[in-house]
């Protein structure tokens, strides 16, 4: 079966690196082939071309055909996280060399108690920090004349540091970056052309010099780890014979060619989530939804993010290893990047998060989890605490056989011993109902996820449809839209594989933006519409596009007079002027009125202006899983649904052997090869002409 | 609750208990995104909160400062006592700030939104948050040398501000009328109430899944399990009685007078005494707390010694017996003034710590430089500025490692709250000239105290100074053999380099264009002999600037 008429019948290889796995995808004019192995943390890049070589061995598929490949990688938040980066020394404002040590760190949630922490080495250690004299002001003059003379004796002392790279970050470079500049070029003289210098301003032209400053040297710390990565990939691929341009997925859910994401390493924090995203809005919009609540599941996270008109909702506020209860994450927690990131909020639930009494006796899920190693109880690898997995097991909505195909069983004993050692017995109830409190308890932590994107953004969930990709995802999601009265789930082919799937259909996509307060009643059309010009030049640049072939959408950021907090603004299309500038008020007084709830008059300001360019290059997809006959459901098991009383009679199908149009009632569980569906009582699933699964409650035939 | 229900309640109350403190949560994120203050938007100085129609705490934002937690289940009574629950109407908001009735001081506006259950209010959602102004003697709430409660701004007993009609206009004029920002403070209202109306949406929404017993029921479950693990967290505690004491630096009116909080912490059988029996008496100058400050600040001690996650809400309270004797620095009555609340309640805090730290010395903590508040103010071409903001001090060693730099200890809080220059610059006439650590300020010892920091404003324009701290004459002390933190404070630097050393507490100092402001915090103290500290931990210290040559030559003996 054709889902879409291929208009490039590209050959493309997608690879998403996760945590666990790694999957790649093979598109072709032929059909989609996958592949999954486990990922190598030691060296990503050897589980990389395995997967690639097994996909293209499945397509029997030419490595010299192959005309793109797209990469999801978690490289860059890797090494934030695990402290890896290049050794970088960083040069700032005299007066502030303490601005990074000190940093900008809330102490959140039950840190507030914590008086024994330490205290957290900074990325770059004040030993490495330089001051240099030349100060700024907000206004563009400038207080304190630029001292070469002292910033050529530092570069020297940098120089003996023996550093791969410089990060130059001065106060109000936002406004005039000349004196970053002229510490970059005297670095440059000093230090040779092995060592990469990044300024602020070419980062991120915006006031806070703090988040800017992270930014920076983020970059500066990330850039030569990724660029190297890259040039050995693009190196292994060429051995294998595949010389197709890479492609790297960013956080804002487009792809940037592998050149730009070595300059912009920033920019490909969220990579493989990101790509999730894409998938669930591209299936999503297979099946005429375009909005939509995108939830992942993993084996320790689950995620969520929205797509409304078929574009996910980008948040300029992205924190690397940013924590919070309910999915948040707070400010003053983790590493601030600001980047353009798919608003993506994250539980610690997923399937393998463990269940525990706390000492007051009540059941908890997570945010420990067993991961991979050694699993859930049921894994038979070893562990003995009760995960999610454990009790979807012993509720019969998996079976012994439903992981990866089959070819892992699953030890159903272990799981009861699990569940019966920790929950039950302690607690003095059945095992079903232990387990079932598991699965509810997990339903409400992954629902935090999706809470904040919705209900906590003023957004109403219940118009929007839930797309499920991730694995055990569809076990899960129709108690979970349940929670906010969503009328409609999608489960997408290839559901566990989302990521590397949402890779090959991902467009293009770059953007830059530029800091300048400037009151509503003041603007003036035209300069404004220079200084989108300009941005939109750059990103298209960028790209090494023409502005004229491309889709533009540009934003401006506004608030009111002494709030601190911004709305982002679509701008219309077209040229910028007086009418313009009335239609953004409009807009943010409405958006403002919706968010709030409050209806506020007062003097507006502009903050910073953006302008985001994307070209389409996402393959359409063709795929040409066999066709389903109108076989008899076969299976049956005893799954335990509360509303039927506990222990049900379930009918069990194979995905692939469930024809288009079919209908089903629930309770009905429906097994594919990577992810499993349970459609509860009062449910039902159509096989739609895309492949995909749409779950509704019955009440709601179409 | 029987046997069932409470095994009910253990199988799947988590859900529930998640549910209450996400809709107390999502009202304070609706209330910081909406606020106009810099103070609120910069620090996050808000709270929002569930409340039960008795003023049990139900459920309690999470992000927040922690010298809020008490106040709002303090200060309900006061309102249901003005305004008895009968008399209440669906979509009525009250609001209040009375210090001596579960306020905290005149900046800080509480409001209350009750929720109704069967054609009565069963329950309040709550939210406060620290506007910039409110009138009294100096601007920002700071009338550091207040001598009654009227100079500290104004007074707002338990009010109607709405209904379901609307907002109360005159009440609002009347408080327009008496601020320094009157937009900003009706702004900040608005953003109180949109934040409660979140929180009641979300109960009332709770109501319809759970229905009002079983959402009844379920409350009570979510407070017997704070309750059972305060009980357990206490019960691990080695019983005794512990006390200790901490001074003051002075009042900023009286030159020679000094001041002492005292505690008696009693462990006992999973519960807990607090009692500051012989701390000083009230005095007419402003560094007085009311009791539901002092409340939040002896919990807060109380559980840095037990496990950081217990839900916060009233089962928290239950085991803990106060005693804060009425008429003492720590319940201030009227007419006395208590906007300086925080002196005191610091003091509380750390003689609770050191208190704690006897029962186990390998749980030492040694004091710590404060939260150091200012406000500049000037009236440009623009009209009418007020910059308030504050910095803070190092934190206290502890056993086995050093203090952190710059943090607020005492009340949970952390550097986040500090406003960053470029945006201040782009608003104010001034440039932050400087943001430092300063060099040998921690505490010299084994473990050495964190430092504090120097903060350099140079004004562009002219401008006054407000400001109000302690620990800058009698410096964080060290422990065990450690030696005290470097004393902070306020300094006037005038063009040609000179440099005044101000008051701890004054309002209104003068500052000429080109003058400079100079803050310094202090930092905190150090724990055990300086002569057994690691020597490679000296040599970091030294290529991090954290300790200078000269200081490790003076402080630990390095040649």
């Amino acid at each position: 079966m054709v889902v879409h008429v291929a208009a490039q019948n590209q050959t493309v290889v997608a690879v998403d690196i996760g945590g666990t796995f790694t999957d790649a995808v093979l598109s072709t004019s032929s059909g989609l082939f996958t592949a999954k192995v486990l990922t190598t943390p030691a060296d990503p890049a050897q589980g990389f071309m395995e997967c690639v070589r097994r996909v293209l061995a499945a397509g029997n598929v030419h490595p010299g055909s192959v005309e793109r490949v797209v990469h999801g990688t978690t490289l860059a938040t890797n090494v934030i996280l695990e402290r890896r980066g290049a050794a970088i020394a960083l040069i700032t404002t005299d007066g502030y060399r303490s601005l990074l040590a000190l940093g900008r760190h809330g102490r959140v949630e039950e840190e507030r108690y914590d008086l024994w922490g330490s205290q957290p080495e900074p990325i770059v250690p004040l030993s490495h920090t330089f001051e240099v004299r030349g100060r700024m002001q907000a206004n563009g003059d400038v207080l304190v004349a630029f001292d070469a003379i002292q910033a050529a004796e530092v570069a020297d002392a940098i120089a003996a540091l023996g550093v791969a790279g410089v990060a130059i970050c001065f106060l109000n470079s936002y406004v005039d970056d000349r004196h970053e500049l002229a510490m970059a070029e005297i670095c440059r003289s000093r230090l040779g052309p092995r060592v990469s210098i990044v300024t602020s301003a070419s980062v991120l032209p915006e006031m806070r010099e703090f988040e800017r400053l992270t930014t920076t040297v983020m970059s500066a710390y990330v850039g030569p780890v990724m660029s190297d990565y890259l040039r050995s990939l693009a190196e292994s691929l060429a051995q294998t014979g595949v010389h197709a341009p890479i492609f790297v997925m960013e956080s804002a859910g487009g792809v940037m060619p592998a050149a730009l994401a070595a300059s912009f390493p920033v920019h490909t924090i969220e990579s493989g989530p990101a790509a999730g995203v894409i998938a669930a809005a591209r299936f999503g919009g297979d099946c005429g939804a375009d909005q939509i609540v995108a939830f992942d599941m993993g084996g320790t996270t689950a995620k969520a993010a929205l797509v409304r008109g078929g574009r996910p909702d980008i948040t300029h506020d992205f924190i690397v290893g940013g924590k919070g209860s309910f999915g948040g994450r707070r400010a003053g927690s983790g590493t601030p990047v600001k980047i353009p990131a798919i608003d993506l909020a994250e539980v610690g639930s997923g399937g393998g998060s463990i269940a525990w009494l706390d000492p007051a006796g009540a059941v908890r899920v997570g945010p420990r989890s067993a991961g991979a190693s050694p699993g859930p109880a049921c894994y038979g690898a070893g562990g003995v605490a009760p995960t999610v997995t454990d009790a979807n097991l012993i509720l019969g909505y998996m079976s012994s056989d439903s992981m990866a195909g089959g070819t892992m069983r699953l030890d159903v004993q272990a799981a009861i011993d699990a569940v019966t050692l920790t929950v039950a017995r302690p607690l003095r109830v059945s095992l079903h109902d232990a387990a079932y409190a598991i699965h509810d308890i997990a339903n409400a932590d992954m629902a935090a996820a999706i809470h904040v994107v919705t209900v906590q953004r003023g957004i109403d969930p219940r118009r929007f449809t839930l797309v499920a990709t991730g694995g055990a995802a569809a076990i899960h999601a129709c108690r979970i839209a349940a929670r906010f009265e969503m009328r409609e789930v999608i489960v997408p082919p290839h559901a566990g594989v989302g990521s590397a799937v949402g890779l090959v259909r991902t467009d293009l996509l770059t953007e830059r933006s530029r800091s300048a307060l400037v009151p509503l009643a003041d603007a003036d059309p035209r300069h404004l519409q220079k200084l989108f010009d300009d941005l939109t030049a750059a990103a298209a640049e960028d790209l090494e596009s023409d502005p004229r072939t491309m889709i533009v959408e540009r934003t401006v950021a506004m608030r009111f007079v002494g709030q601190a907090h911004e709305l982002e603004v679509a701008v219309p299309s077209g040229s910028f002027d007086a009418r313009a500038l009335q239609a953004l008020e409009q807009t943010f007084l409405s958006d403002y009125r919706r968010v709030f709830g409050l209806d506020v008059r007062g003097a507006i300001e502009l903050v910073s202006f953006r302008s985001q360019v994307r070209r389409s290059v996402g393959a359409p997809i063709r795929d040409d899983a066999p066709e389903g006959v109108d076989s008899p459901v076969a299976l049956e098991r005893a799954a335990w649904f509360p509303e039927r009383g506990g222990l049900t009679p379930t009918k069990v199908a194979r995905r692939g052997d469930l024809e288009i149009g079919r209908v089903v009632d629930g309770p009905f569980i429906i097994e594919a090869a990577d992810s499993t569906t349970v459609v509860p009582p009062g449910w039902t699933a159509t096989v739609h002409p895309s492949r995909s699964l749409l779950l509704r409650p019955a009440d709601r035939h179409t | 609750m029987t046997g069932d229900a409470q095994n009910a309640d253990a199988l799947t109350g988590e859900v529930l208990r998640s549910a209450l403190v996400a809709a107390a949560e999502e009202a304070s994120i609706v209330v910081v995104r909406a606020a106009h203050s810099a103070f609120v938007v910069e620090g996050s100085d808000a709270s929002a909160a569930l409340l039960d129609r008795r003023g049990r705490l139900v459920s309690q934002s999470m992000a927040t400062t922690l010298l809020h937690s008490a106040s709002l289940r303090c200060s309900l009574p006061a309102v249901i006592e003005s305004f008895p629950l009968s008399t209440m109407r669906d979509g009525d908001v009250y609001c209040m700030n009375d210090v001596y009735r579960g306020g905290i001081h005149a900046n800080d506006i509480l409001v209350f939104k009750p929720i109704f259950a069967a054609g009565v209010p069963q329950w309040f959602a709550a939210t406060l948050i620290h506007i910039l102004d409110l009138g009294g003697s100096a601007a920002a709430g700071v009338s550091a040398l207040a001598t009654d409660i009227y100079q500290e701004g104004l007074q707002l007993p338990p009010i109607r501000i709405g209904t379901i009609d609307g907002l109360d206009q005159q009440l609002l004029s009347i408080i327009a009328a008496n601020s320094r920002l009157p937009d900003a403070t009706v702004g900040d209202l608005r953003a109180l109430i949109a934040g409660a109306n979140v929180a009641a949406r979300r109960m009332a929404s709770l109501i319809d899944e759970y229905g009002e017993a079983g959402l009844a029921d379920g409350i009570e479950g979510h407070l017997a399990h704070s309750e059972r693990l305060m009980r357990i967290g206490l019960r691990a505690f080695p019983d005794g009685i512990y006390r200790a004491t901490y001074g003051l630096d002075g009042d900023g009116i009286h030159p020679d007078r000094t001041y002492t909080v005292a505690v008696a912490v009693t462990i006992a059988g999973g519960r807990a005494t607090v009692d500051f029996s012989g701390t000083d008496p009230q005095v007419a100058a402003s560094i007085n707390a009311g009791f539901s400050q002092t409340m939040s600040g002896a919990l807060f001690a109380l559980r840095c010694f037990l496990d950081p996650t217990i839900p916060m809400n009233e089962g928290c309270f239950a085991p803990v017996d106060f005693v804060i004797p009425s008429g003492s620095l720590l319940n201030v009555t009227p007419p006395f003034p208590g906007g300086g609340r925080f002196l005191a309640v610091f003091a509380a805090v750390e003689a609770i710590f050191q208190a704690m730290s006897q029962a186990d010395p390998h749980h030492a903590i040694a004091a710590s430089g404060i939260l150091q508040p200012f406000a500049l103010d000037g009236r440009g071409s623009n009209g009418a500025w007020i910059h308030a903001a504050y910095e803070l001090g190092g934190m206290g060693a502890r056993w086995g490692n050093d203090g952190l730099d710059a943090i607020g200890v005492h009340h949970g809080g952390g550097r986040n709250a500090i406003p960053q220059s470029e945006p201040l610059e782009s608003r104010y006439p001034f440039v932050v000239e400087r943001v430092e650590l300063i060099a040998d300020s921690g505490g010299a010892g084994t473990w050495r105290g964190g430092l504090g920091t120097r903060t350099t404003f140079l004004l562009l324009d002219d401008a006054r100074l407000t400001m109000r701290c302690d620990r800058l004459e009698r410096p964080p002390c060290g422990v065990q053999g450690g030696r005290d933190g470097r004393a902070g404070g306020y300094f006037r630097q005038l063009p040609d380099g000179t440099s005044l050393r101000l008051p701890s507490k004054s309002s209104g100092i003068a500052f000429a264009a080109g003058d400079r402001f100079v803050l310094e915090t202090s930092g905190g103290g150090g724990l055990g002999p300086p002569g057994n500290r690691d020597e490679s931990a000296i040599d970091i210290d030294i290529a991090n600037g954290r300790v200078s040559p000269d200081g490790a030559r003076a402080d630990y003996g390095r040649s």
